[in-house]
Protein backbone atom coordinates (compact mmCIF):
# COMPACT_ATOMS: atom_id res chain seq x y z
CA UNK A 1 0.00 0.00 0.00
CA UNK A 2 1.39 3.12 -1.03
CA UNK A 3 1.52 6.90 0.99
CA UNK A 4 -1.81 7.85 -0.08
CA UNK A 5 -3.32 4.56 0.77
CA UNK A 6 -1.70 4.86 4.42
CA UNK A 7 -2.89 8.22 4.72
CA UNK A 8 -6.64 7.30 3.67
CA UNK A 9 -6.59 5.20 6.45
CA UNK A 10 -6.22 8.17 8.33
CA UNK A 11 -8.75 10.13 6.62
CA UNK A 12 -11.31 8.19 7.19
CA UNK A 13 -12.15 8.53 10.77
CA UNK A 14 -11.66 12.65 9.76
CA UNK A 15 -13.84 11.91 6.48
CA UNK A 16 -16.56 10.30 8.89
CA UNK A 17 -17.32 12.66 11.55
CA UNK A 18 -17.27 15.70 9.12
CA UNK A 19 -20.31 14.21 7.58
CA UNK A 20 -21.97 13.04 10.58
CA UNK A 21 -21.02 16.73 12.62
CA UNK A 22 -21.99 18.72 9.10
CA UNK A 23 -25.79 17.29 9.12
CA UNK A 24 -26.26 17.70 13.65
CA UNK A 25 -27.70 20.77 13.94
CA UNK A 26 -26.36 20.51 17.23
CA UNK A 27 -22.65 20.35 16.04
CA UNK A 28 -23.67 24.39 16.13
CA UNK A 29 -23.95 23.77 20.21
CA UNK A 30 -21.00 22.52 20.11
CA UNK A 31 -19.09 25.16 18.37
CA UNK A 32 -21.12 28.02 19.10
CA UNK A 33 -23.79 28.04 22.33
CA UNK A 34 -21.41 25.95 24.83
CA UNK A 35 -17.96 28.31 23.84
CA UNK A 36 -19.66 31.66 23.80
CA UNK A 37 -21.54 30.85 27.31
CA UNK A 38 -17.98 29.87 29.00
CA UNK A 39 -16.94 32.83 27.39
CA UNK A 40 -18.86 35.37 28.00
CA UNK A 41 -19.81 34.52 31.41
CA UNK A 42 -16.39 34.23 32.26
CA UNK A 43 -15.99 37.68 31.07
CA UNK A 44 -18.65 39.39 32.49
CA UNK A 45 -17.32 37.76 35.76
CA UNK A 46 -14.20 39.85 35.20
CA UNK A 47 -16.10 42.57 35.07
CA UNK A 48 -18.16 42.24 37.74
CA UNK A 49 -14.92 41.61 40.07
CA UNK A 50 -13.19 44.53 38.57
CA UNK A 51 -9.70 42.04 38.12
CA UNK A 52 -6.46 43.83 36.58
CA UNK A 53 -5.71 43.22 32.87
CA UNK A 54 -3.06 40.23 34.13
CA UNK A 55 -6.36 38.21 36.07
CA UNK A 56 -8.33 38.89 33.32
CA UNK A 57 -6.12 37.20 30.47
CA UNK A 58 -5.44 34.32 33.27
CA UNK A 59 -9.16 33.57 33.40
CA UNK A 60 -9.83 34.40 29.90
CA UNK A 61 -7.00 31.98 28.85
CA UNK A 62 -8.78 29.36 31.09
CA UNK A 63 -11.85 29.15 29.11
CA UNK A 64 -10.65 28.94 26.18
CA UNK A 65 -8.41 26.43 26.59
CA UNK A 66 -11.08 24.16 28.63
CA UNK A 67 -13.25 25.46 25.12
CA UNK A 68 -10.87 24.24 22.77
CA UNK A 69 -10.16 20.91 24.76
CA UNK A 70 -13.65 20.11 25.25
CA UNK A 71 -14.54 20.18 21.75
CA UNK A 72 -11.11 18.72 20.14
CA UNK A 73 -11.36 15.44 22.73
CA UNK A 74 -14.76 14.77 21.91
CA UNK A 75 -13.86 14.72 18.23
CA UNK A 76 -11.51 11.61 19.33
CA UNK A 77 -13.39 9.96 21.52
CA UNK A 78 -16.63 10.65 18.46
CA UNK A 79 -14.32 8.45 16.70
CA UNK A 80 -16.10 4.96 18.64
CA UNK A 81 -18.85 6.83 20.26
CA UNK A 82 -20.46 7.04 16.84
CA UNK A 83 -19.78 3.50 16.20
CA UNK A 84 -21.41 2.43 19.27
CA UNK A 85 -23.92 4.88 18.92
CA UNK A 86 -24.97 3.37 15.47
CA UNK A 87 -23.98 -0.43 16.35
CA UNK A 88 -21.65 -0.64 13.63
CA UNK A 89 -18.34 -1.43 15.54
CA UNK A 90 -17.97 -4.21 14.33
CA UNK A 91 -17.50 -3.04 10.64
CA UNK A 92 -14.65 -0.67 12.07
CA UNK A 93 -12.85 -3.23 13.53
CA UNK A 94 -13.07 -5.94 10.76
CA UNK A 95 -10.93 -3.68 8.30
CA UNK A 96 -6.98 -3.60 9.34
CA UNK A 97 -6.86 -0.49 11.44
CA UNK A 98 -5.01 0.69 14.04
CA UNK A 99 -5.79 2.61 17.03
CA UNK A 100 -3.54 5.43 15.63
CA UNK A 101 -5.42 5.35 12.14
CA UNK A 102 -8.86 6.49 14.62
CA UNK A 103 -7.07 8.71 16.68
CA UNK A 104 -5.05 10.80 14.45
CA UNK A 105 -7.50 10.78 11.85
CA UNK A 106 -10.07 12.04 14.44
CA UNK A 107 -7.75 14.37 15.84
CA UNK A 108 -7.05 16.14 12.89
CA UNK A 109 -10.88 17.05 12.83
CA UNK A 110 -11.28 17.64 16.14
CA UNK A 111 -7.97 20.07 15.46
CA UNK A 112 -10.07 21.72 12.64
CA UNK A 113 -12.90 22.18 14.89
CA UNK A 114 -10.95 23.29 17.51
CA UNK A 115 -9.06 25.74 16.02
CA UNK A 116 -12.89 27.10 14.42
CA UNK A 117 -13.88 27.79 17.79
CA UNK A 118 -10.83 29.39 18.69
CA UNK A 119 -10.71 31.83 16.29
CA UNK A 120 -14.05 32.74 17.19
CA UNK A 121 -13.37 32.95 21.14
CA UNK A 122 -9.90 34.99 20.31
CA UNK A 123 -12.26 37.74 17.97
CA UNK A 124 -15.27 37.95 20.69
CA UNK A 125 -12.69 38.32 23.59
CA UNK A 126 -10.86 41.05 21.79
CA UNK A 127 -13.72 43.11 21.11
CA UNK A 128 -15.79 42.38 24.05
CA UNK A 129 -13.00 42.49 26.63
CA UNK A 130 -10.26 43.82 24.90
CA UNK A 131 -8.06 40.82 25.23
CA UNK A 132 -5.53 40.30 22.82
CA UNK A 133 -4.61 36.70 22.75
CA UNK A 134 -1.96 37.94 19.80
CA UNK A 135 -0.26 40.07 22.04
CA UNK A 136 2.63 37.10 22.58
CA UNK A 137 3.10 36.52 18.56
CA UNK A 138 1.87 33.72 16.86
CA UNK A 139 4.26 31.06 17.80
CA UNK A 140 3.24 30.49 21.95
CA UNK A 141 -0.45 30.50 20.71
CA UNK A 142 0.80 27.86 18.36
CA UNK A 143 2.68 25.56 21.15
CA UNK A 144 -0.27 26.92 23.46
CA UNK A 145 -2.62 25.45 20.94
CA UNK A 146 -0.41 22.33 20.25
CA UNK A 147 -0.87 21.36 23.94
CA UNK A 148 -3.93 21.74 24.59
CA UNK A 149 -4.84 19.44 21.23
CA UNK A 150 -2.50 17.00 22.72
CA UNK A 151 -4.19 16.78 25.96
CA UNK A 152 -7.51 16.32 24.40
CA UNK A 153 -6.06 13.76 22.69
CA UNK A 154 -4.87 11.86 25.27
CA UNK A 155 -8.80 12.07 27.25
CA UNK A 156 -10.26 11.40 23.84
CA UNK A 157 -7.99 7.55 23.92
CA UNK A 158 -8.84 7.50 27.71
CA UNK A 159 -12.44 7.83 26.74
CA UNK A 160 -12.64 5.19 23.77
CA UNK A 161 -10.39 2.91 26.08
CA UNK A 162 -13.22 3.22 28.86
CA UNK A 163 -15.85 2.30 25.86
CA UNK A 164 -13.29 -0.77 24.62
CA UNK A 165 -13.31 -1.68 28.43
CA UNK A 166 -16.53 -1.12 30.12
CA UNK A 167 -19.24 -0.94 27.09
CA UNK A 168 -21.76 1.29 26.38
CA UNK A 169 -22.16 2.42 29.72
CA UNK A 170 -18.60 3.84 29.95
CA UNK A 171 -19.80 6.98 27.63
CA UNK A 172 -20.75 9.08 30.09
CA UNK A 173 -16.69 9.45 30.55
CA UNK A 174 -16.83 11.43 27.07
CA UNK A 175 -18.24 14.76 29.03
CA UNK A 176 -16.95 13.81 32.42
CA UNK A 177 -13.22 13.83 31.79
CA UNK A 178 -12.66 17.26 31.19
CA UNK A 179 -14.27 18.60 34.57
CA UNK A 180 -10.98 16.54 35.91
CA UNK A 181 -9.08 18.97 34.17
CA UNK A 182 -11.00 21.86 34.87
CA UNK A 183 -10.44 20.95 38.52
CA UNK A 184 -6.44 19.91 38.54
CA UNK A 185 -4.71 21.57 36.16
CA UNK A 186 -5.17 25.43 36.58
CA UNK A 187 -7.69 26.25 34.24
CA UNK A 188 -9.25 29.00 36.70
CA UNK A 189 -6.86 29.21 39.32
CA UNK A 190 -3.09 28.64 39.60
CA UNK A 191 -2.24 25.05 41.17
CA UNK A 192 -0.76 26.44 44.18
CA UNK A 193 -3.99 26.83 45.66
CA UNK A 194 -5.12 23.19 45.43
CA UNK A 195 -3.84 20.43 48.43
CA UNK A 196 -0.61 19.20 48.24
CA UNK A 197 -1.83 15.52 46.82
CA UNK A 198 -4.14 17.65 43.99
CA UNK A 199 -0.79 19.58 43.25
CA UNK A 200 0.84 16.45 42.83
CA UNK A 201 -2.03 15.16 40.23
CA UNK A 202 -1.90 18.60 38.38
CA UNK A 203 1.69 18.30 37.83
CA UNK A 204 1.13 14.85 35.71
CA UNK A 205 -1.64 17.08 33.60
CA UNK A 206 0.41 18.25 30.25
CA UNK A 207 -2.32 21.21 29.92
CA UNK A 208 -1.31 22.53 33.15
CA UNK A 209 2.61 23.34 32.01
CA UNK A 210 1.35 24.49 28.67
CA UNK A 211 -1.29 27.03 30.20
CA UNK A 212 1.44 28.29 32.58
CA UNK A 213 3.60 28.76 30.06
CA UNK A 214 0.94 30.91 28.04
CA UNK A 215 0.13 32.50 30.70
CA UNK A 216 3.56 34.10 31.16
CA UNK A 217 3.54 35.52 28.02
CA UNK A 218 1.06 38.23 29.37
CA UNK A 219 1.90 37.40 33.79
CA UNK A 220 5.77 36.60 33.78
CA UNK A 221 5.71 33.87 35.68
CA UNK A 222 8.49 30.26 35.49
CA UNK A 223 7.01 27.39 33.51
CA UNK A 224 8.01 23.74 32.06
CA UNK A 225 7.21 24.00 28.72
CA UNK A 226 9.37 20.98 28.25
CA UNK A 227 8.12 18.70 30.55
CA UNK A 228 4.79 19.61 29.75
CA UNK A 229 5.89 18.52 25.77
CA UNK A 230 7.72 15.39 27.02
CA UNK A 231 4.54 14.31 29.38
CA UNK A 232 2.13 15.12 26.10
CA UNK A 233 4.09 13.13 23.79
CA UNK A 234 4.45 10.31 26.83
CA UNK A 235 1.23 10.09 27.36
CA UNK A 236 0.18 10.08 23.79
CA UNK A 237 2.34 7.16 23.63
CA UNK A 238 1.26 5.18 26.29
CA UNK A 239 -2.50 6.20 25.14
CA UNK A 240 -1.88 4.78 22.10
CA UNK A 241 -0.41 1.42 23.40
CA UNK A 242 -3.02 1.11 25.81
CA UNK A 243 -6.22 1.58 23.07
CA UNK A 244 -4.61 -1.16 21.00
CA UNK A 245 -4.28 -3.86 23.99
CA UNK A 246 -8.09 -2.66 24.77
CA UNK A 247 -9.18 -3.05 21.24
CA UNK A 248 -7.52 -6.76 21.50
CA UNK A 249 -9.24 -7.34 24.96
CA UNK A 250 -12.34 -6.67 23.41
CA UNK A 251 -11.83 -9.05 20.94
CA UNK A 252 -10.85 -11.24 23.44
CA UNK A 253 -13.83 -10.72 25.97
CA UNK A 254 -15.82 -10.29 23.26
CA UNK A 255 -17.19 -6.79 23.96
CA UNK A 256 -16.22 -5.94 20.62
CA UNK A 257 -19.34 -8.00 19.26
CA UNK A 258 -21.42 -6.77 22.01
CA UNK A 259 -20.85 -3.43 21.18
CA UNK A 260 -22.43 -4.34 17.88
CA UNK A 261 -25.59 -5.96 18.85
CA UNK B 1 -4.87 -30.65 -3.41
CA UNK B 2 -7.13 -28.10 -2.66
CA UNK B 3 -6.19 -24.88 -0.47
CA UNK B 4 -7.65 -24.67 2.58
CA UNK B 5 -9.47 -20.91 3.44
CA UNK B 6 -10.45 -22.05 6.99
CA UNK B 7 -8.96 -24.46 9.58
CA UNK B 8 -10.14 -24.39 12.95
CA UNK B 9 -8.95 -27.18 15.34
CA UNK B 10 -10.43 -27.19 18.65
CA UNK B 11 -11.84 -24.02 19.04
CA UNK B 12 -13.73 -22.77 21.95
CA UNK B 13 -15.44 -19.46 23.21
CA UNK B 14 -16.89 -18.60 26.61
CA UNK B 15 -18.62 -15.54 27.61
CA UNK B 16 -18.09 -14.09 30.89
CA UNK B 17 -20.33 -12.17 32.48
CA UNK B 18 -20.33 -8.73 34.60
CA UNK B 19 -19.73 -11.06 38.17
CA UNK B 20 -18.04 -13.91 36.84
CA UNK B 21 -20.85 -16.01 35.07
CA UNK B 22 -19.69 -17.91 32.11
CA UNK B 23 -21.49 -18.70 29.25
CA UNK B 24 -19.38 -21.57 26.95
CA UNK B 25 -21.23 -20.83 23.27
CA UNK B 26 -18.57 -22.75 21.04
CA UNK B 27 -17.04 -26.08 22.40
CA UNK B 28 -14.14 -27.67 20.27
CA UNK B 29 -14.90 -26.55 17.03
CA UNK B 30 -13.21 -28.59 13.97
CA UNK B 31 -13.65 -27.77 10.80
CA UNK B 32 -12.30 -27.20 7.56
CA UNK B 33 -13.35 -25.08 4.25
CA UNK B 34 -12.02 -25.28 0.85
CA UNK B 35 -10.98 -22.01 -1.34
CA UNK B 36 -14.05 -21.19 -3.77
CA UNK B 37 -16.62 -23.54 -1.21
CA UNK B 38 -19.64 -21.57 -0.02
CA UNK B 39 -20.22 -23.48 3.17
CA UNK B 40 -23.47 -23.38 5.41
CA UNK B 41 -23.69 -22.93 8.99
CA UNK B 42 -27.20 -23.52 10.18
CA UNK B 43 -28.20 -23.73 13.87
CA UNK B 44 -30.76 -22.20 15.89
CA UNK B 45 -30.45 -18.78 17.66
CA UNK B 46 -28.00 -19.45 20.40
CA UNK B 47 -25.96 -22.20 18.75
CA UNK B 48 -22.98 -19.95 18.67
CA UNK B 49 -23.29 -18.90 14.68
CA UNK B 50 -22.13 -15.51 14.57
CA UNK B 51 -19.52 -16.19 17.30
CA UNK B 52 -18.18 -18.84 14.92
CA UNK B 53 -17.90 -16.53 11.95
CA UNK B 54 -16.44 -13.99 14.19
CA UNK B 55 -13.99 -15.58 15.61
CA UNK B 56 -13.28 -16.55 11.76
CA UNK B 57 -13.49 -13.78 10.76
CA UNK B 58 -10.54 -12.13 13.56
CA UNK B 59 -13.24 -9.81 15.00
CA UNK B 60 -13.31 -11.69 18.05
CA UNK B 61 -11.06 -14.38 19.87
CA UNK B 62 -11.44 -18.15 21.17
CA UNK B 63 -10.02 -18.77 24.18
CA UNK B 64 -8.80 -22.35 23.19
CA UNK B 65 -7.90 -24.09 19.49
CA UNK B 66 -5.82 -22.76 16.26
CA UNK B 67 -7.44 -21.19 13.51
CA UNK B 68 -5.69 -20.83 10.09
CA UNK B 69 -7.34 -18.70 7.37
CA UNK B 70 -5.90 -18.58 3.98
CA UNK B 71 -2.65 -19.98 5.19
CA UNK B 72 -2.55 -17.38 7.70
CA UNK B 73 -2.17 -17.86 11.77
CA UNK B 74 -5.88 -16.92 12.22
CA UNK B 75 -4.78 -15.69 15.74
CA UNK B 76 -1.34 -13.73 14.84
CA UNK B 77 -1.61 -12.74 11.63
CA UNK B 78 -4.58 -10.75 11.88
CA UNK B 79 -3.63 -7.68 10.51
CA UNK B 80 -2.37 -9.55 7.27
CA UNK B 81 -6.22 -11.82 7.40
CA UNK B 82 -8.55 -8.62 7.56
CA UNK B 83 -7.24 -7.23 4.38
CA UNK B 84 -8.29 -10.59 2.69
CA UNK B 85 -12.05 -11.21 4.07
CA UNK B 86 -14.69 -9.65 5.10
CA UNK B 87 -18.18 -9.50 6.43
CA UNK B 88 -21.52 -8.86 6.17
CA UNK B 89 -24.31 -9.17 8.77
CA UNK B 90 -27.85 -9.60 9.66
CA UNK B 91 -29.58 -6.50 10.70
CA UNK B 92 -27.01 -4.40 9.23
CA UNK B 93 -25.63 -1.15 10.79
CA UNK B 94 -23.60 1.59 9.62
CA UNK B 95 -23.46 5.61 10.87
CA UNK B 96 -27.04 6.50 10.37
CA UNK B 97 -26.38 9.85 8.67
CA UNK B 98 -24.09 8.82 6.14
CA UNK B 99 -25.36 8.12 2.95
CA UNK B 100 -24.96 5.15 1.18
CA UNK B 101 -21.81 6.45 -1.03
CA UNK B 102 -20.50 7.94 1.79
CA UNK B 103 -20.49 5.02 4.20
CA UNK B 104 -18.62 2.80 0.80
CA UNK B 105 -16.35 5.33 0.42
CA UNK B 106 -15.60 5.73 4.25
CA UNK B 107 -15.25 2.29 4.66
CA UNK B 108 -12.83 2.14 1.57
CA UNK B 109 -10.61 4.33 2.62
CA UNK B 110 -10.51 2.39 5.66
CA UNK B 111 -9.15 -0.38 3.32
CA UNK B 112 -6.52 2.21 2.43
CA UNK B 113 -8.41 2.58 -1.26
CA UNK B 114 -7.90 6.28 -2.80
CA UNK B 115 -8.24 8.52 -5.23
CA UNK B 116 -10.36 7.57 -8.54
CA UNK B 117 -9.71 3.88 -7.90
CA UNK B 118 -12.21 4.50 -4.56
CA UNK B 119 -14.30 6.47 -6.37
CA UNK B 120 -14.47 3.67 -9.35
CA UNK B 121 -14.96 0.63 -6.47
CA UNK B 122 -17.54 2.91 -4.99
CA UNK B 123 -19.42 2.94 -8.15
CA UNK B 124 -18.52 -0.61 -8.80
CA UNK B 125 -20.42 -1.65 -6.09
CA UNK B 126 -23.61 0.77 -5.90
CA UNK B 127 -24.24 -1.17 -9.69
CA UNK B 128 -23.42 -4.02 -8.65
CA UNK B 129 -25.93 -4.17 -5.97
CA UNK B 130 -28.29 -1.69 -7.73
CA UNK B 131 -27.99 0.83 -5.39
CA UNK B 132 -28.14 3.62 -7.69
CA UNK B 133 -31.18 5.46 -7.09
CA UNK B 134 -30.02 4.98 -3.64
CA UNK B 135 -26.52 5.82 -3.43
CA UNK B 136 -27.40 9.75 -2.00
CA UNK B 137 -29.61 8.49 1.15
CA UNK B 138 -28.73 8.52 4.24
CA UNK B 139 -28.45 4.80 6.29
CA UNK B 140 -30.92 5.88 8.84
CA UNK B 141 -33.62 6.40 5.68
CA UNK B 142 -33.12 2.69 3.72
CA UNK B 143 -35.10 0.09 3.77
CA UNK B 144 -33.88 -3.13 5.86
CA UNK B 145 -33.42 -4.93 2.26
CA UNK B 146 -31.39 -1.86 0.66
CA UNK B 147 -29.35 -2.06 3.77
CA UNK B 148 -28.71 -5.95 3.48
CA UNK B 149 -27.56 -4.84 -0.06
CA UNK B 150 -25.09 -1.71 1.08
CA UNK B 151 -23.78 -4.34 3.89
CA UNK B 152 -23.15 -6.76 0.97
CA UNK B 153 -21.79 -3.76 -1.19
CA UNK B 154 -19.46 -2.98 1.76
CA UNK B 155 -18.32 -6.70 2.29
CA UNK B 156 -16.99 -6.24 -1.88
CA UNK B 157 -15.39 -3.23 -1.28
CA UNK B 158 -11.47 -4.94 -0.38
CA UNK B 159 -12.31 -7.70 -2.95
CA UNK B 160 -12.36 -10.74 -0.22
CA UNK B 161 -10.87 -13.47 -1.05
CA UNK B 162 -12.88 -15.08 1.78
CA UNK B 163 -16.61 -13.29 2.48
CA UNK B 164 -18.24 -13.89 5.57
CA UNK B 165 -22.20 -13.76 5.43
CA UNK B 166 -23.79 -14.00 9.13
CA UNK B 167 -27.83 -14.64 8.47
CA UNK B 168 -27.83 -12.21 5.05
CA UNK B 169 -31.56 -12.77 4.88
CA UNK B 170 -32.85 -12.98 8.29
CA UNK B 171 -35.59 -10.09 8.87
CA UNK B 172 -36.03 -9.61 4.51
CA UNK B 173 -39.16 -9.83 2.54
CA UNK B 174 -39.19 -13.55 0.45
CA UNK B 175 -39.13 -11.48 -2.43
CA UNK B 176 -35.74 -9.54 -1.62
CA UNK B 177 -34.33 -12.74 0.69
CA UNK B 178 -34.81 -14.58 -3.13
CA UNK B 179 -32.93 -11.16 -4.59
CA UNK B 180 -30.49 -11.55 -2.06
CA UNK B 181 -29.34 -15.46 -2.29
CA UNK B 182 -29.35 -14.84 -6.23
CA UNK B 183 -26.47 -11.80 -5.31
CA UNK B 184 -24.44 -13.74 -3.19
CA UNK B 185 -24.66 -16.80 -5.70
CA UNK B 186 -23.77 -14.39 -8.56
CA UNK B 187 -20.75 -13.07 -6.60
CA UNK B 188 -19.23 -16.53 -5.53
CA UNK B 189 -19.54 -17.39 -9.41
CA UNK B 190 -18.49 -13.87 -11.05
CA UNK B 191 -15.22 -13.62 -8.12
CA UNK B 192 -14.93 -17.05 -7.45
CA UNK B 193 -14.54 -16.29 -3.32
CA UNK B 194 -14.82 -18.62 -0.52
CA UNK B 195 -18.43 -18.07 1.38
CA UNK B 196 -19.03 -18.87 4.73
CA UNK B 197 -22.26 -18.55 4.92
CA UNK B 198 -24.79 -18.54 8.31
CA UNK B 199 -28.56 -18.90 8.28
CA UNK B 200 -31.62 -20.70 9.85
CA UNK B 201 -33.18 -20.92 6.24
CA UNK B 202 -32.87 -24.50 5.41
CA UNK B 203 -34.19 -23.83 1.80
CA UNK B 204 -31.32 -20.86 1.11
CA UNK B 205 -28.54 -23.29 3.15
CA UNK B 206 -29.62 -25.63 -0.19
CA UNK B 207 -29.92 -23.40 -2.84
CA UNK B 208 -26.36 -22.00 -2.20
CA UNK B 209 -24.00 -24.11 -0.34
CA UNK B 210 -21.61 -26.90 -1.14
CA UNK B 211 -21.34 -28.20 1.82
CA UNK B 212 -23.44 -27.84 5.60
CA UNK B 213 -22.45 -27.97 9.13
CA UNK B 214 -25.17 -27.83 12.18
CA UNK B 215 -24.59 -26.35 15.09
CA UNK B 216 -26.38 -26.89 18.38
CA UNK B 217 -25.52 -25.38 21.74
CA UNK B 218 -21.90 -24.95 20.49
CA UNK B 219 -21.33 -27.93 18.62
CA UNK B 220 -21.02 -29.65 15.39
CA UNK B 221 -23.84 -31.99 15.33
CA UNK B 222 -23.37 -32.81 11.65
CA UNK B 223 -21.09 -31.83 8.59
CA UNK B 224 -22.06 -32.48 4.92
CA UNK B 225 -23.72 -31.45 1.43
CA UNK B 226 -27.10 -30.66 1.72
CA UNK B 227 -28.53 -33.58 -0.44
CA UNK B 228 -26.43 -36.05 1.69
CA UNK B 229 -27.37 -34.99 4.89
CA UNK B 230 -30.96 -34.89 4.11
CA UNK B 231 -30.66 -38.55 2.49
CA UNK B 232 -28.69 -39.39 5.57
CA UNK B 233 -30.80 -38.24 8.09
CA UNK B 234 -33.93 -39.43 6.13
CA UNK B 235 -35.09 -35.93 5.64
CA UNK B 236 -37.13 -35.99 2.11
CA UNK B 237 -40.15 -34.58 1.49
CA UNK B 238 -42.79 -35.89 3.93
CA UNK B 239 -45.80 -36.78 1.73
CA UNK B 240 -48.91 -37.40 4.03
CA UNK B 241 -51.77 -39.41 2.66
CA UNK B 242 -55.20 -39.70 4.23
CA UNK B 243 -57.23 -42.95 2.44
CA UNK B 244 -59.62 -44.96 2.68
CA UNK B 245 -59.25 -49.33 2.05
CA UNK B 246 -55.73 -51.47 2.08
CA UNK B 247 -51.78 -50.38 1.24
CA UNK B 248 -49.10 -52.30 0.73
CA UNK B 249 -46.45 -50.80 2.98
CA UNK B 250 -43.72 -53.51 2.32
CA UNK B 251 -44.47 -51.99 -1.59
CA UNK B 252 -44.27 -48.57 -1.00
CA UNK B 253 -40.26 -48.79 1.10
CA UNK B 254 -39.63 -50.24 -2.28
CA UNK B 255 -40.12 -47.82 -4.35
CA UNK B 256 -36.90 -45.85 -5.20
CA UNK B 257 -36.54 -42.42 -3.92
CA UNK B 258 -39.02 -43.37 -0.91
CA UNK B 259 -36.39 -42.85 2.39
CA UNK B 260 -38.93 -44.04 4.81
CA UNK B 261 -42.52 -44.60 5.56
CA UNK B 262 -45.22 -44.66 9.16
CA UNK B 263 -48.07 -46.23 8.55
CA UNK B 264 -50.64 -45.61 10.56
CA UNK B 265 -55.12 -45.71 10.72
CA UNK B 266 -56.12 -44.37 7.73
CA UNK B 267 -52.80 -42.27 7.42
CA UNK B 268 -49.60 -43.10 5.79
CA UNK B 269 -46.75 -40.52 6.44
CA UNK B 270 -44.00 -41.13 3.29
CA UNK B 271 -41.15 -39.44 3.83
CA UNK B 272 -39.20 -39.02 -0.32
CA UNK B 273 -35.98 -37.67 -1.92
CA UNK B 274 -37.58 -34.65 -3.21
CA UNK B 275 -34.79 -35.11 -6.52
CA UNK B 276 -36.63 -38.32 -7.06
CA UNK B 277 -39.34 -38.54 -9.60
CA UNK B 278 -41.49 -40.85 -7.94
CA UNK B 279 -44.62 -39.12 -6.88
CA UNK B 280 -46.61 -40.81 -9.95
CA UNK B 281 -45.40 -44.28 -8.83
CA UNK B 282 -46.25 -43.96 -5.48
CA UNK B 283 -50.09 -42.56 -6.38
CA UNK B 284 -50.18 -45.72 -8.27
CA UNK B 285 -49.73 -47.81 -5.18
CA UNK B 286 -53.19 -46.33 -3.55
CA UNK B 287 -54.80 -47.89 -6.51
CA UNK B 288 -57.04 -50.35 -4.26
CA UNK B 289 -58.06 -47.05 -1.60
CA UNK B 290 -59.54 -44.31 -1.91
CA UNK B 291 -57.48 -41.07 -1.28
CA UNK B 292 -59.23 -38.68 0.85
CA UNK B 293 -56.24 -36.09 1.10
CA UNK B 294 -52.44 -35.64 0.02
CA UNK B 295 -49.92 -32.73 1.52
CA UNK B 296 -46.48 -32.71 0.75
CA UNK B 297 -44.11 -30.58 2.94
CA UNK B 298 -40.47 -30.03 2.11
CA UNK B 299 -38.03 -30.43 4.85
CA UNK B 300 -37.06 -27.29 7.64
CA UNK B 301 -34.55 -27.02 10.04
CA UNK B 302 -36.26 -28.56 12.77
CA UNK B 303 -36.98 -31.57 11.19
CA UNK B 304 -33.21 -31.71 10.93
CA UNK B 305 -32.68 -31.18 14.31
CA UNK B 306 -35.46 -33.27 15.90
CA UNK B 307 -33.93 -35.73 13.62
CA UNK B 308 -30.17 -35.01 14.88
CA UNK B 309 -31.16 -34.60 18.37
CA UNK B 310 -32.02 -38.34 18.35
Amino acid sequence: MNWRGRLNKYLASAYKNWIISRRNIFTLFELFFWPMISLLSIGLLTRFLKVDEGMGSFLLVGAIALTILQVAQIDVAYVLLFDMWSKSIKNTFIAPVHSYHLVFGALLFGILRGSVVFLILVVVSHYLFGFNFLAGGLLPVLIFLAGVFATAAVIGIIVCICILTFGQKADVAAWSLSGLILLFSGIYYPINVLPGPLQTAARAIPLTYFLEYYRSVFIPEPHNLALGALLAALYLVIGLVLFDRAIERARRTGIMLRLSE
Amino acid sequence: MTEKAVQADGICKTYKGFFGKATKVLKNITLEIDEGEIFGLLGPNGSGKTTLISIFSTLIYPEQGSLCILGLDGLKDTDRIRKLINISTAKPNFPWSLTVKENLRHYGMLYGLYGSGLSQIVRDQIDAFELNDFQDLKFEDLSTGLKQRLSLAKAMLNSPRLLFLDEPTTGLDPDISMKTRHLIGKIHKEQNITVLLSTHYMPEAEMLCDRIAFLRKGEIVALDTPQNLKNHLGLGEKVTVQFLGGLDTAELKRVPGVLSVSAFPGKVEIVIDRNAENLDRIVKLFAGAKILDISIKEPDLEDVFIELAR
